[in-house]
């Protein structure tokens, strides 16, 4: 039974530590090694387009070849990440970030678990107390 | 009191499986994503243009009249498969149409036109995909209707089918 559990929680941690797909192709990478940290770093919380629920560093699609060397050439010539992340979205729109922005039209993507977490203790905490009483 | 509550919950999920059941019936694509150029300036751009040996100028050529954007390229099957609409939408509405040649070979690209006929105006020429990635395209086939102030007002991704040509029909009439 032991070896069981051993075994489930060695698969379970293999998953874990199990590197991710890399797209980026040899003759993508820049050779300034602080660049090319930042455009992995971007191209990580760029979506592909055409995957949809890949990164762009992850994809092999030609959209995200292409998108991952606009992204090089853009910090080359001296482009800000924002100023990056803007020409994107002015583009593709909020979709092509990974991680949705927090504005308006998202409050009630990002603050509704929390909402929901305190009607669940207001429910709980209510329910206790009747049951005390009784 | 206590039943009546118990109710509530109930209520909300069943609204709730309700929803989901409509967004899964509905004629929909889910993966089809708003275009955010939508009542937009046309991106600037300069191509070359297929045929003729000249340069076209996105600042010249749009907001003058009504036109119709196509991405395309010889090597993609569903281009071949749309075309046919194309060329109605350049004869039956008599809309001028500028078809951005993506990511193509010359010879295929003429030999296509050749063998299918050639409903566009201008083809400029989008040899490394750079134009695309400026009018926010990411799956060729895809349509885009440009208004007469140069503003693009509506995008179609993927094949025009009939019902896509009956509904851009209607657009093209109503857009000024």
């Amino acid at each position: 039974m032991k070896i069981k559990a051993f075994i489930i929680l060695f698969i379970c941690l293999t998953q874990f530590f199990s590197t991710s797909s890399i797209g980026v192709e040899p003759d993508e990478v820049l050779k300034n090694k602080k660049q090319e940290l930042r455009a992995r770093d971007i191209s990580k919380n760029i979506r592909c387009m055409v995957c949809q629920n890949q990164s762009i560093d992850e994809s092999n699609s030609p959209l995200a070849k292409d998108l991952r060397i606009l992204i090089r050439n853009k910090i080359k010539e001296g482009n800000k990440d924002e100023e990056i992340y803007k020409f994107l979205t002015y583009r593709y729109g909020d979709f092509i970030l990974l991680k949705p922005p927090f504005k308006f039209s998202t409050y009630a993507l990002w603050l509704l678990p929390f909402i929901f977490l305190m009607i669940g203790i207001f429910v709980i905490y209510s329910h206790n107390k009747k049951s005390k009483k009784i | 009191m206590k039943k009546q509550i118990l109710i509530i919950p109930l209520a909300v999920f069943l609204l709730i499986i309700s929803a989901f059941f409509y967004l899964l019936i509905i004629d929909r694509n889910p993966s089809e994503i708003p275009s955010n150029l939508m009542n937009k300036n046309v991106p600037n751009f300069k191509a070359k243009l297929l045929l003729k040996n000249k340069d076209f100028l996105s600042s010249k050529e749009f907001g003058n009249e009504k036109v119709l954007v196509n991405f395309f390229a010889s090597w993609c099957k569903p281009c071949r498969d749309e075309h046919i609409f194309i060329k109605r939408f350049s004869k039956e509405k008599g809309i001028r149409i500028v078809g951005i040649n993506y990511k193509d070979k010359f010879s295929n690209t003429t030999k296509w036109l050749s063998d299918l006929g050639n409903p566009y105006s201008d083809i400029p020429l989008d040899k490394n995909g750079r134009i695309a990635i400026d009018w926010g395209v990411y799956g060729i086939p895809e349509t885009f209707i440009v208004n007469s102030k140069g503003i693009i007002k509506y995008r179609h991704v993927g094949p025009i089918t009939k019902k896509v040509y009956k509904k851009i029909s209607l657009l093209i009439e109503e857009i000024e």
